[in-house]
């Protein structure tokens, strides 16, 4: 039960950016509002936290740097425990905070730049100790610190009343799903007379008191996950908040409801289904199936971009929830893997459309018309995230879904159908999907024609080979309209998803292991 | 039935009346002065049940900072301080589900299988386990407030320039 | 000592008003009072079980108090920044309402 300082070292990426949260505030004081500075030293220090959450887990060219004490991966130390599988999340949650400081260094200086990076390096912190918590407590106090920088973030534009509102609503959910988790905590206290993780692991002699208790925690994690019934108030927060912090809410805080979900719940599904039956999969596989179905359903009909992602976030989300109503070793690698592509996905594409009014684009659907000719670089990398996103073969989200959803046939019975379903629902996911591709790759319309170096001939030569086909001089463009961070954070996002659609060896590798280690540890 | 139990009757039954007043309330300053009284009576009860610092910090948190922080945010909004605003929602969704979560709670509340006596804690253990076995916690709790106060800072300090009207609908 | 079941059931019938406020009403600060009341309901729960917790429990033995400590705290905190986005907004609009606030459709 100690917390002591000489410990300090395995904390290296949680003290990493809580220096760079310092330097920003510092740079404030100085006077230095610059984006380029500020954005620049936060992106530094969260690649550095990034960089040696990988050395802990001991990937390739960085194994020696690891600062984890032999012997401590696996044994829990107070509230705090350190996996193999909290390390991949603590990366994914690196990984999506990262991409937004990237992106965000294009916007606008502004008396908000400190603030912005100070807010986003705490919420990075938040789910850094979130994902080694190993007390309910612990958690659900990390998940505030993220939760309340989030708050901010989403109103950090202070004029636009559309954030603003967007900010009061987040935070009246978001204080709501605290109370309730706290609540249902308070019950757990009572049952199990600990609120240590690892106690939840045995079935308590009031096993009502706790599963209420389970309930609450559930629902108030479910609204940070955007499960469905506690779905509603995702999608106008994603609307009306700043795009890249709606990418940040999407492929970031979202993702640590999830793992909250995954670490409370592994070990008290399994106790429960024992106890009670076949019904807690059935109700978590309804849950998932219900949370993607109306995901997609709703996206379908959307008519503006934001709106569209939202909906289809929330879908995603389902697939993810999977992973735990399936509860194989399996199957929660596929979730990560889904997770992972996901991130990189909805963060991509979230910047992609916080770029759009730089490159003269409007927030319809409909606004895309023939983008992916006048400017060819973001162009196709948006198609890649939407590819990936519809999980076709080549890309990142392809083999995270195949992952999923081949666990779920291998666990037979049942758990076929979710399969089946996960399927149904990634063909639906293709239509809106295609409808975006359709427009990008449509001939710009005569009347609205910008560039006089489009005309009709040249669009339809231009389908099939379209990023290549135009000349260098519009990418520069582009890269003037988006900014150069912006644009390389989604050109490499691009290529980051092709790269591990086309090689997803390694990932696999480590979350297999990593989620099989979690499963036996029960935590 | 001891003295304990009757003054709890007596603390429960005033704090559940007020927390209705306060939710029914018409006028917030009303609203306002009911949960103050929740909030007192929350802390005795504390008191009773042997905590004693809890129910300071109960009295000195809620029923003090919280309650002005409260009226405060109401002197700001000016405008709204006299507004007779009804209870809208009242529909047969939402009662059914408070009263749904109030039966499950209770429900649960009836099965409880204690029968031990009650223990105490003193102060001195509580303060000092709150730095040395919960020194996490309070770790934690420390970044929470440090992002909060930053928020706070920036969202209530007056920007530079005209509010941006939401466009169009 | 109070019985725990008779706790118990007084701080959830106090969880289920709070969740009959954050329906019923649509005045943001209306909102965060049903909340604290939620909040306060988790607070005497862990104290009400800290009192019953069965003895020998060594490494945890005050957690529940201890809890409730950083509870008091946590929700503090979120009033604190409540208070900023009331302000924040009635800068903006000039009314806390949630109704008013409706531009974002649901």
């Amino acid at each position: 039960m100690s917390f002591d300082i000489p410990s300090i070292a395995q904390y290296t990426p949680e003290a990493t950016v809580f220096i760079g949260v310092i330097l920003v505030f510092m740079l404030d004081v100085a006077g230095i509002r610059s984006r380029a500075i500020i954005g620049g030293a936060t992106s530094i220090f969260l690649l550095l936290a990034f960089l040696q959450v990988l050395a802990d887990l001991g990937s390739w060219p960085l194994q020696g740097l690891s600062t984890l004490p032999a012997g401590l991966l696996g044994t829990q130390n107070g509230p705090v425990i350190f996996t193999n599988f909290g390390l991949i999340f603590q990366g994914i949650f690196l990984l999506s905070a990262l991409l937004v400081a990237l992106a965000s260094v294009s916007e606008a200086d502004g008396e908000e730049v400190p603030t912005f990076y100070a807010l986003l390096s705490l919420a990075a912190l938040g789910m850094l100790f979130v994902a080694i918590s190993a007390d309910l407590i612990f958690l659900l106090l990390s998940v505030e610190i993220t939760g309340i920088a989030t708050y901010v973030m989403v109103g950090y534009t202070r004029k636009d009343r559309r954030a603003v509102e967007a900010a009061m609503k987040f935070y009246i959910i978001g204080a709501l799903s605290t109370a309730i988790s706290f609540f249902g905590a308070s019950l757990l206290y009572g049952a199990y007379g600990t609120t240590s993780l690892t106690a939840f692991r045995a079935l308590p002699a009031n096993s009502s008191l706790a599963l209420v208790g389970f309930g609450m925690v559930a629902v108030g994690l479910g609204f940070k996950a955007t499960l469905v019934p506690f779905h509603m108030w995702a999608v106008d927060v994603y609307d009306g908040a700043p795009a890249s912090v709606s990418a940040f809410l999407a492929a970031g805080s979202k993702k640590m409801g999830l793992f909250g979900i995954f670490i409370v719940f592994v070990a008290a599904v399994r106790i429960f289904a024992s106890a009670q039956g076949f019904a807690l999969y059935l109700a978590l596989g309804a849950l998932a199936v219900i949370t993607m179905t109306v995901g997609n359903v709703m996206a379908l009909e959307q008519t503006t971009m934001k709106r569209m992602l939202a909906y289809s976030s929330i879908a995603q989300a389902g697939y993810m929830l999977l992973g735990i109503a399936i509860d194989t070793p399996a199957a929660l690698a596929g979730a990560t893997l889904q997770i992972t592509a996901d991130v990189l996905m909805k963060a991509g594409a979230f910047i992609v459309v916080g770029a759009a009014v730089g490159l003269g684009v409007g927030p319809l659907i409909t606004d895309w018309r023939g983008v992916g000719h006048s400017r060819p670089g973001i162009g196709a990398s948006f198609a890649i995230m939407l590819l990936s996103l519809a999980g076709m073969p080549l890309t990142l989200g392809f083999v995270g879904k195949f992952y999923l959803f081949f666990a779920a046939v291998e666990a037979g019975g049942y758990f076929t159908l979710l399969a089946i379903a996960g399927l149904l629902n990634s063909a639906l996911s293709v239509f809106y999907y295609a409808r975006i591709l359709r427009y990008m790759y449509m001939p710009e319309s005569t009347g609205s024609a910008t560039a006089g170096a489009h005309p009709l001939s040249h669009s339809s030569l231009g389908v099939g080979n379209a990023p290549a086909a135009p000349a260098w001089g519009s990418v520069r463009d582009e890269i003037r309209g988006t900014g150069s961070a912006r644009w390389a954070t989604v050109v490499g996002i691009a290529l980051l998803l092709l790269v591990l659609g086309i090689y997803p060896t390694p990932l696999i590798g480590a979350m297999n292991s990593a989620a099989q280690q979690f499963l036996t540890l029960g935590l | 039935m001891s003295l304990d139990e009757i003054l709890f009757a007596l603390l429960a039954g005033t704090s559940l009346v007020t927390a209705v007043l306060a939710l029914l309330a018409r006028e917030i300053v009303h609203t306002i002065m009911w949960i103050a009284i929740l909030f007192v009576s929350l802390g005795l009860i504390y008191f009773l049940l042997e905590a004693p610092f809890l129910g300071v910090l109960q009295l000195a948190v809620y029923a003090g900072a919280v309650t002005i922080l409260l009226l405060f945010a109401i002197m700001v909004v000016k405008k709204r301080i006299f507004s007779r605003e009804a209870v809208t929602g009242i529909g047969i969704t939402s009662v059914l589900l408070s009263v749904a979560t109030a039966l499950l709670l209770a429900g649960n509340a009836l099965s409880l299988p204690y029968n031990a006596a009650g223990r105490t804690y003193p102060t001195p253990i509580l303060s000092q386990s709150l730095f040395l076995d919960f020194g996490a916690w309070v770790i934690i709790l420390g970044f929470v407030v440090l992002s909060a106060l930053v928020g706070a800072v920036y969202l209530a300090k007056e920007s530079r320039g005209r509010p941006i009207r939401a466009e169009g609908e | 000592m109070i019985p725990l079941d008779e706790l118990v059931l007084f701080s959830g019938l106090l969880f289920s008003l709070g969740i009959f406020g954050v329906l019923t009403r649509r005045n943001f600060i209306m909102l965060l009072i049903s909340i604290e009341i939620m909040m306060n309901s988790a607070i005497l729960n862990f104290i009400a079980f800290a009192a019953y917790s069965p003895a020998g429990n060594s490494l945890l033995e005050v957690s529940g108090q201890g809890i409730a400590v950083v509870l008091i705290g946590l929700a503090a905190t979120e009033v604190a920044l409540g208070l900023a986005i009331v302000l924040a907004l009635n800068r903006i609009i000039g009314s806390v309402d949630v109704a008013d606030a409706m531009q974002l459709k649901l």
